[in-house]
């Protein structure tokens, strides 16, 4: 079986700070990780990897998303390829999965296609779906098990308040709940190996036969805005004790405790 | 010149520091507490390939060198001194021995298992009356056919009683001195004339074993002479010379984790109305702590690169040792101090950072010899010959 991943490469969020009075986001900490999405991803499809099944990671990004590829590599995935070009710069959700449905052709395509639910940053959760409809394949979102049956996956989604148990037959993307599946951290010398030893091709969109009105995004982002924090629970300061003493104190008014 | 990590480490780093973070870190009060060894976490780090860091992959090592050990040692004695102790002897030097001057048979034999850490190393060296004096020691290996017969007491061996490996040096010829009548053996700890003798009850270290261990007449084969008859006092001390760089990589740590705690604690901590971060007092002590640790993070990775790329170290990982543990020492002590009677507590990990800290000065070569070894290594090219 052929497993893609396609993966997004995300600045790290712890370290981000939001100043809602400047309208403004500092970066105080510049780090590139796999989004978080991406990562359940990721260890779904290792979760599911038998000795005959092959595992290939694909990132839309700049030159520097070559580090998530290496890293899903030391993860346990066998190949991953780097989608990168400058005329992908302006991408938007359309044109990446665009560009993803070109490279999953162009490997032949696959048999099954995991994804994040949504990613950490822009969170648009457009990805899979757009990828299934290029691909013409099934599709299941929001999954929070998933195992290969006699005929295709079975799959876990949350559905409303509960949950659906579904199948799908092969071709089908798949979307992950992150919180669903604890991802695994790399072992040492697949580390050491996927910078030293494995390659990450690079193909652009000339790879791709992906001509100008296919990287043409449908959406521009005029502006960003800051709404004030919510105003939720209550804040208490001062030393340990005291601190102690109110939150019992508040807690009693609330009835939450005796 | 280029000072800046290969991503394949900058990688790695992440992967040791949430390990370390979210493994050992919530649960080093009570290793400390239990003095137990956690055993489930060696395990899952044998399991990320943790405990065969520096060793090559052909030996089911990691392949990262004296600089990927170093980032462990750093990463582990952030969090958790008895852990990083337990697997530091396990690498730096138990299996260390082996990977310096083992035979490609001990290195498949006995190197494999400890880098995959199937097995648990240990090395014994010091003695009643042998420590600096490491050369002054009383255990015996007498040859009887094809086996060495060892006898004598080793003591403050680190994983002493946990160990399934153990390096040992012992006297082969009295006559001919520590150069020519030492020789070091690969020992199996199942071997029958093995026994563990008492455990130390540590002021710190507690979640790591150290043990006295007996040989009674322990018969080894003249397979596991380990680099050479004769030669096992040239195999320990450098494998010492090596240890020496990530034992001063698990004091960075150790001193960049005091130094991150009091300036959350100062942040935090209000007197006459204002946080005391605010204070100059804190901000010299602060400043302090940042250049030496600065300084000496530069140090060990530099010498760790120097033991990478081949070149004499000796000077090096001396330096590393005898100044990651007063770094240490210092930056722990001015943690306590800006946490005031907090830091003194058994409750906050200030007080067990401090307690930990102490033996670094102590073990794996005394702080006065590391002097001995770098003015040693000072005078030599003035013509000056001082005895190490």
């Amino acid at each position: 079986m052929r497993i893609i991943v396609p993966i997004k490469q995300i600045l790290d969020p712890s370290g981000l700070s939001f100043r809602r009075d400047k309208e403004r986001m500092f970066i105080n900490r510049e780090e590139w990780i796999i989004d978080p999405g991406s990562k359940a991803a990721i260890e779904a499809a290792l979760r599911l990897k038998g000795e005959e099944d092959e595992i290939l990671a694909l990132s839309v990004g700049q030159p520097r998303a070559d580090d998530a590829l290496r890293e899903a590599l030391a993860m346990g995935c066998d190949t991953a390829y780097l989608l990168s070009d400058e005329a992908f710069a302006a991408a938007d959700v359309s044109v990446t999965a665009r560009v993803l449905a070109a490279a999953v052709g162009r490997l032949g395509g696959a048999d099954l296609i995991v994804a994040g639910r949504e990613s950490g940053d822009t969170g648009a959760g457009q990805i899979g779906p757009r990828l299934a409809e290029a691909m013409g394949y099934a599709q299941v979102t929001d999954v929070v098990a998933l195992a290969i049956g006699e005929d295709g996956i079975e799959a876990t989604r949350r559905w409303g308040e509960g949950y659906a148990m579904v199948e799908a037959p092969l071709p089908v993307v798949v979307t992950v709940a992150p919180e669903a599946f604890e991802t695994r951290l790399p072992h040492g010398a697949r580390i050491m190996s996927a910078y030293r030893e494995w390659d990450v091709p690079v193909w652009t969109a000339a790879d791709l036969e992906l001509a100008d009105a296919a990287l043409s995004p449908l959406l521009a982002k005029r502006a960003e805005s800051f709404p004030p924090e919510l105003e939720v629970g209550e804040r208490f300061r001062g030393d340990p004790e005291t601190v102690a003493e109110d939150v019992v104190a508040a807690l009693k008014r609330q009835k939450a405790i005796a | 010149m280029d000072f800046s990590f290969p991503k394949e480490y900058q990688l790695f780093r992440r992967m040791a520091r949430d390990f370390a973070q979210n493994e050992i870190k919530p649960r080093a009060k009570a290793i400390d507490r239990d003095h137990t060894v956690p055993h489930d976490i060696i395990k899952k780090a044998a399991k990320l390939g943790l405990l065969g860091v520096p060793f090559p992959q052909k030996y089911g090592g990691m392949g990262a060198g004296e600089t990927g050990y170093c980032i462990l040692a750093e990463e582990l004695g952030r969090v958790c001194s008895s852990t990083a102790t337990v697997i530091g002897a396990h690498i730096g030097i138990a299996a260390m021995s082996i990977h310096l001057d083992g035979t490609e048979e001990q290195k498949q034999k006995y190197l494999v298992p400890l880098a995959q850490g199937t097995a648990i190393g240990a090395f014994g060296l010091t003695e009643a009356q042998a420590g600096s004096d490491a050369a002054a020691i009383k255990t015996t290996a007498v040859r009887d056919g094809d086996h060495y017969v060892l006898n004598g007491t080793k003591q403050f061996i680190t994983n002493g009683d946990i160990a399934d490996i153990m390096t040992v040096m012992a006297l082969t010829d009295p006559s001919l001195g520590a150069y020519g009548g030492i020789t070091a053996f690969i020992v199996e700890t199942d071997t029958p004339g093995f026994s563990i003798g008492t455990l130390e009850n540590k002021m710190g270290i507690r979640g790591s074993s150290t043990a006295e261990t007996v040989f009674e007449d322990v018969r080894v084969p003249k397979e596991n002479v380990l680099g050479g008859f004769g030669a096992g006092f040239l195999t320990f001390m450098k494998t010492l010379d090596v240890g020496r760089a990530s034992l001063g990589a698990a004091c960075l740590g150790g001193a960049q984790a005091a130094m991150e705690a009091s300036i959350q604690w100062a942040r935090a901590r209000e007197q006459f109305g204002v946080p005391i971060a605010t204070k100059q007092s804190v901000h010299f002590m602060i400043a302090d702590m940042a250049v030496e640790i600065e300084a000496l993070r530069s140090l060990i990775y530099r010498t760790a690169w120097m033991i990478d790329t081949g070149q004499p170290h000796i000077l090096e990982a001396s330096a590393c040792k005898l100044f990651g543990s007063e770094v240490a020492h210092r930056c722990i002590d001015k943690a306590m101090q800006i946490h005031g009677a907090l830091g003194y507590s058994r409750d906050y990990e200030i007080e067990r950072g401090w307690r930990d800290q102490r033996i670094t000065e102590i073990y794996e070569g005394t702080n006065e010899i590391q002097r001995i070894v770098v003015a040693a290594n000072i005078f030599r090219p003035y013509g000056l010959r001082i005895p190490t």
